[in-house]
């Protein structure tokens, strides 16, 4: 019976305009539409399925502003058990390694923590890092990228899969996942699990609560800053090859002019 | 003639496969049948042997038996007043238009052209619509239900974001919820008791409301489909058309004059004798399986009728399914618009894009207007409903400009496709078939 805490994060709709603050390049989180972050879902489903074969706990866990309940109501929705909100105007512009800080202090008020499941890249800010950085902080292994998890009694088996191939992971519990697009198709929030979402109890903490200094995190102490942020160059037009009997011979030339054959 | 078919009375000429599903259906009706427990099978064998172009016996129905006894009818309370009309969806509202929305959008759309092709609802969409609880939300707590108060608002925007993904198909699956709002508003202890358990269960029966029949200036509160008191109950009559999943419902509502003093509502299980159903798609909606009802002398036992046969109610059903067409216009309309905006920005004639033409743009923007009109009139309607104000002249309101203007914008988004919106591979003549019927269909839905 896994007690599994998962990290959910809300962003900014990928259908819309995403942009950064003109003054500390920070991310304008009012110029977009805020929503669960589509990795969170399936990092959320893979935890019910564990929970549904196995019995355990589901604890949903967010760090972001007050807005960020809406995200952590969907993952209720889904069917998490309860959760726990760290807001705290402190906390903005944190960088990876702070936030990541403050994920594992707030791990910690979870009682009896056997797997910790996050996916493997939010889709704002990209680091990818956080899973790694969490699993150290904790003293946890860590089984990133996910395309299947395992668990039979305290061993949790996974298969990871990058650009390089699948590498089959074994580690004992507690362990941090972290899971990839493949590893499920997340659940609809059924109408019963939305109307028992909001009795579901939800702990807000602030840093304060979690045993760290507000001078710790936030942007004026980030390991790390944005300098400059300026919108990608649209695509230049490929090359078009006529095809007038020759066309294979055009481009076999031009892919050997790029030293690709 | 025409008229003498539409009334029912007429037995259809018989042509060979006629004769063979007359056989099959007096074998359906034997009670050997019944005595050695064979009717299920036999009749679901019927019913797969006369799919194509099919008369046959109701489908096989459960047997409904009143499980526990309530003391008194179980309702939803109305809605708590809101003080000025107010548009903004709660919380809950919200997070479920949210899921039907993108249920809807990756799941329905996908297969609406073809489930319009087949005439049919594949069963996967309408399993996974039960997993999702639509029918939950209108039924009490006590009764398994989630509701805790009357959610025609709520059904509205459930209905209107089904149908962004497809009419036919939203139909198809809100079709039992119907039934089961209308035992919530009407139905007493003893048919609450008996029906409701199934639609709160894993396997909710397919159901039907009818109130349309298949006659010219079709009139809700003339209906030619007759009932009469006996001795033990009532014996019903008559022809109802454009029922939808007909072939699979178990339970009916029928509307029916009752002792030529007005229109009342009857519950009618597929397996009483003298039920026969067969198909009838129409233009639109074929997605929904819709068939005709026929009702030959159909003996009802005295709990049939649903609130007491009186006249208000069956005026609240009318209206209360009138608004659930609003909602459905809604939807497929606002797929009519957010489908031609990017193909009018898109589609370059005469060196630029066609929204560069006023024909074009004022035709586009009108149906935005027309559309938020539409919603307005249709959300003041569903909200009077839910909180017990009178509502008949909302109502009314939305379902003209609703008509009106869903007919219109269907039209529209054909024309606006130019020749592109004539051919199957665009939704759009899909969505002006379905859209016609707003103004012609009563009953199926409810909110």
């Amino acid at each position: 019976m896994p007690n599994i805490v998962v990290l959910v994060k809300q962003v900014p709709d990928t259908y819309s305009e995403r942009r950064l603050s003109d003054s500390d390049h920070t991310l304008d989180r009012d110029s977009a539409d805020a929503v669960l972050d589509e990795i969170n879902e399936r990092a959320v489903e893979e935890a019910l399925l564990i929970k549904e074969a196995q019995g355990g706990e589901v604890t949903v866990l967010s760090v972001g502003p007050d807005r960020a309940t809406e995200a952590i109501r969907k993952a209720l929705s889904m069917g998490a058990d309860k959760a726990v909100h760290v807001s705290d105007p402190a906390l903005h512009g944190s960088c990876v390694i702070q936030t990541s800080k403050v994920i594992a202090a707030a791990v910690g008020k979870v009682d009896g923590v056997d797997l910790v499941i996050a996916g493997n890249e939010a889709t704002d800010g990209r680091s990818g890092a956080v899973p790694a950085i969490l699993a150290e902080l904790l003293g946890y292994p860590q089984l990133t990228h996910a395309r299947k998890v395992v668990i039979e009694g305290t061993t949790i088996k996974v298969t990871r899969e990058t650009d390089e191939g699948l590498t089959h992971l074994e580690a004992s519990l507690p362990a941090v996942v972290s899971v990839g697009e493949k590893i499920n198709e997340p659940r609809y929030p059924s109408f019963k699990g939305i109307m028992a979402a909001k009795k579901k109890p939800v702990e807000t903490l602030t840093v304060a609560d979690l045993g760290i200094d507000a001078g710790e995190v936030g942007l004026a102490s980030a390991t790390s800053t944005v300098v400059e942020a300026a919108p990608k160059p649209p695509r230049a037009a490929g090359q078009k090859v006529e095809d007038e009997g020759d066309g294979g011979a055009k481009i076999a030339e031009y892919l050997v002019g790029q030293k690709l054959i | 003639m025409a008229t003498k078919e539409g009334t029912g009375t007429a037995q259809p000429r018989r042509d060979a496969m006629g004769t063979v599903l007359a056989a099959l259906n007096k074998l359906a009706s034997t009670e050997v049948l019944d005595r050695f427990g064979l009717r299920k099978p036999v009749e679901r064998g019927l019913y797969e042997a006369t799919r194509s172009g099919f008369t046959a016996v109701g489908a096989a129905s459960r047997t409904f038996a009143s499980a526990t006894k309530q003391s008194k009818p179980k309702r939803l309370p109305s809605a708590p007043e809101r003080g000025l009309f107010d548009l903004t969806p709660d919380e809950e509202q919200g997070m479920i238009r949210e899921t039907v929305v993108e249920f809807a959008a990756e799941q329905i759309r996908p297969i609406a052209a073809d489930a319009d092709a087949k005439c049919e609802a594949p069963q996967g969409l309408l399993s996974q619509i039960q997993e999702l609880g639509v029918t939950l939300v209108g039924v009490p707590e006590e009764l398994g239900g989630l509701g805790t108060e009357r959610s025609a608002v709520t059904n509205v925007l459930v209905a209107e974001a089904l149908a962004h993904g497809d009419m036919g198909l939203a139909v198809a699956c809100l079709a039992p919820s119907a039934v089961s709002t209308a035992l919530v508003q009407w139905g007493d202890e003893t048919q609450q008791s008996t029906y409701l358990p199934a639609f709160v269960g894993d396997n909710v029966p397919a159901a039907a409301l009818t109130i349309q029949e298949p006659t010219p200036l079709f009139d809700p509160f003339k209906l030619k489909t007759k009932a009469y008191r006996t001795a033990g109950g009532f014996v019903i009559e008559g022809v109802k058309s454009l029922v939808p999943r007909a072939n699979q419902a178990e339970l009916f509502i029928v509307a029916a004059d009752l002792d030529g003093r007005g229109p009342a509502l009857f519950l009618v299980e597929s397996g009483s004798a003298g039920v026969t159903v067969e198909s009838e798609p129409a233009m639109g909606l074929r997605a929904a399986g819709m068939g005709r009802l026929r009702l030959d002398k159909v003996a009802l036992p005295a709990t049939a009728l649903l609130g007491g046969g009186k006249a208000d109610v069956f005026a609240e059903c009318v209206r209360l399914s009138r608004i659930g067409w609003c909602a459905l216009a809604l939807g497929t309309g606002q797929a009519v618009l957010d489908y031609v905006i990017p193909y009018v920005n898109d589609r370059v004639a005469f060196g630029e894009p066609i929204s560069h033409r006023q024909s074009v743009a004022f035709m586009v923007a009108n149906i935005g207007i027309e559309l938020e009109g539409m919603r307005l009139l249709t959300y003041k309607a569903a909200s009077r409903a839910e909180q017990g104000k009178p509502y008949a002249r909302e109502a009314a309101l939305a379902r003209k400009l609703c008509a009106d203007k869903g007919m219109l914008i269907g039209n529209d988004g054909v024309q606006l496709l130019g020749g592109h919106g004539f051919v199957k591979e665009h939704p759009v003549e899909r969505w002006y078939r379905d859209l016609r019927a707003i103004g012609l269909v009563e009953g199926i839905v409810l909110v």
